[in-house]
């Protein structure tokens, strides 16, 4: 298990890539951002867009899913997050697009009445061809090492 | 409605999204599986004291209810992001949720004569009043054609 301890300011890591699909695309548009660019890929095409792609809030939830196998993988303490000081949707993400995730560690600092500290971190999303997509600063809380085990 | 319609400090309210039990652990299996989003017993051992949506499960909620109220006929063509995102209350099975937005700024473009920033705040609320999150867009409107 890795702790608040562990987590060092200036760290950084690729966390992983997913290839986007444009089945996905269409699902996670028709379910929650029903707009012609994101569910029918011939008004797309006549969009502004060019073409299908994916929602914003879609490419969040991927880097919530990569975030969330790197802190499996490393066996990270993470318990929940306050929230996001900023995001930007800096590209389009289209069909085939695959996206990797990597991660610098900004700043830290402990809780003074919880067992758990913050940790700030920039979070950046590529593509195949290395163009930033996505951009996301945030804060999530990692629990303290345990007494016994410091 | 155009850049030049939208008033700074109007307000809308609207929306109501029932959170479903099977959506929040769908969205959790696909996008964000910590044990709080999958399982009622694990959510009960954790500090949430029971299931919970994931605060991205509630963001996307939040972007459904604006495409169904908010965004049509509005010249919008789509946000470059938003700052300070707070998830303020957990969000359970059972839960309403409706909106409140308010147009906090206006920004004209130094390099395009087409399209101006709008910042646009975001509050979700469920069925008690509570705020559970808040954010603030930042909404690309198109100016009015003869301008």
């Amino acid at each position: 298990m890795k702790y608040f301890e562990d987590v060092r300011v200036g760290d950084t890591a690729a966390l992983g890539s997913r290839t986007v699909t444009e089945e996905e695309i269409l699902r996670f548009g028709r379910a929650y951002d029903p707009q012609p660019f994101h569910t029918d890929p011939d008004a797309a095409a006549g969009s502004l867009f060019g073409g299908l792609i994916a929602s914003g809030w879609h490419t969040c939830a991927i880097t919530m899913r990569l975030s969330v196998e790197a802190m499996q993988r490393d066996g990270l303490a993470g318990m929940g997050s306050p929230g996001i000081d900023s995001c930007r949707w800096l590209k389009p993400v289209r069909p085939g697009d695959t996206l990797t995730l990597t991660r610098e560690i900004v700043e830290t600092w402990p809780s003074r009445t919880k067992p758990f500290g913050f940790v700030r971190s920039r979070s950046q999303m590529t593509n195949q061809a290395g163009e930033a997509v996505l951009t996301i600063v945030g804060v999530t809380m990692i629990a303290r090492r345990p007494e016994s085990s410091r | 409605m155009y850049f030049e319609d939208v008033e700074v400090g109007a307000t809308q309210r609207f929306g109501c999204y029932e959170v479903t039990r099977e959506e929040i652990v769908a969205y959790a299996r696909e996008f964000d599986p910590q044990p709080f989003h999958l399982d009622e017993e694990a959510g009960r051992r954790s500090q949430f004291g029971g299931l919970i949506a994931s605060g991205w499960h509630t963001g996307a909620m939040l972007i459904r209810m604006l495409c169904e109220h908010a965004i049509p006929g509005s010249a919008s063509t789509g946000a470059i992001g938003f700052d300070d995102l707070r998830w303020l209350k957990p969000v359970r099975p059972g839960d309403v949720l409706s909106v409140e937005t308010t147009v906090r700024d206006k920004i004209e473009s130094r390099s395009r004569r087409d399209i101006g920033t709008v910042k646009i705040e975001s509050r979700v609320m469920n069925q008690a009043g509570d705020a559970v999150m808040t954010l603030t867009s930042l909404v690309l409107y198109r100016r009015r054609p003869d301008a």
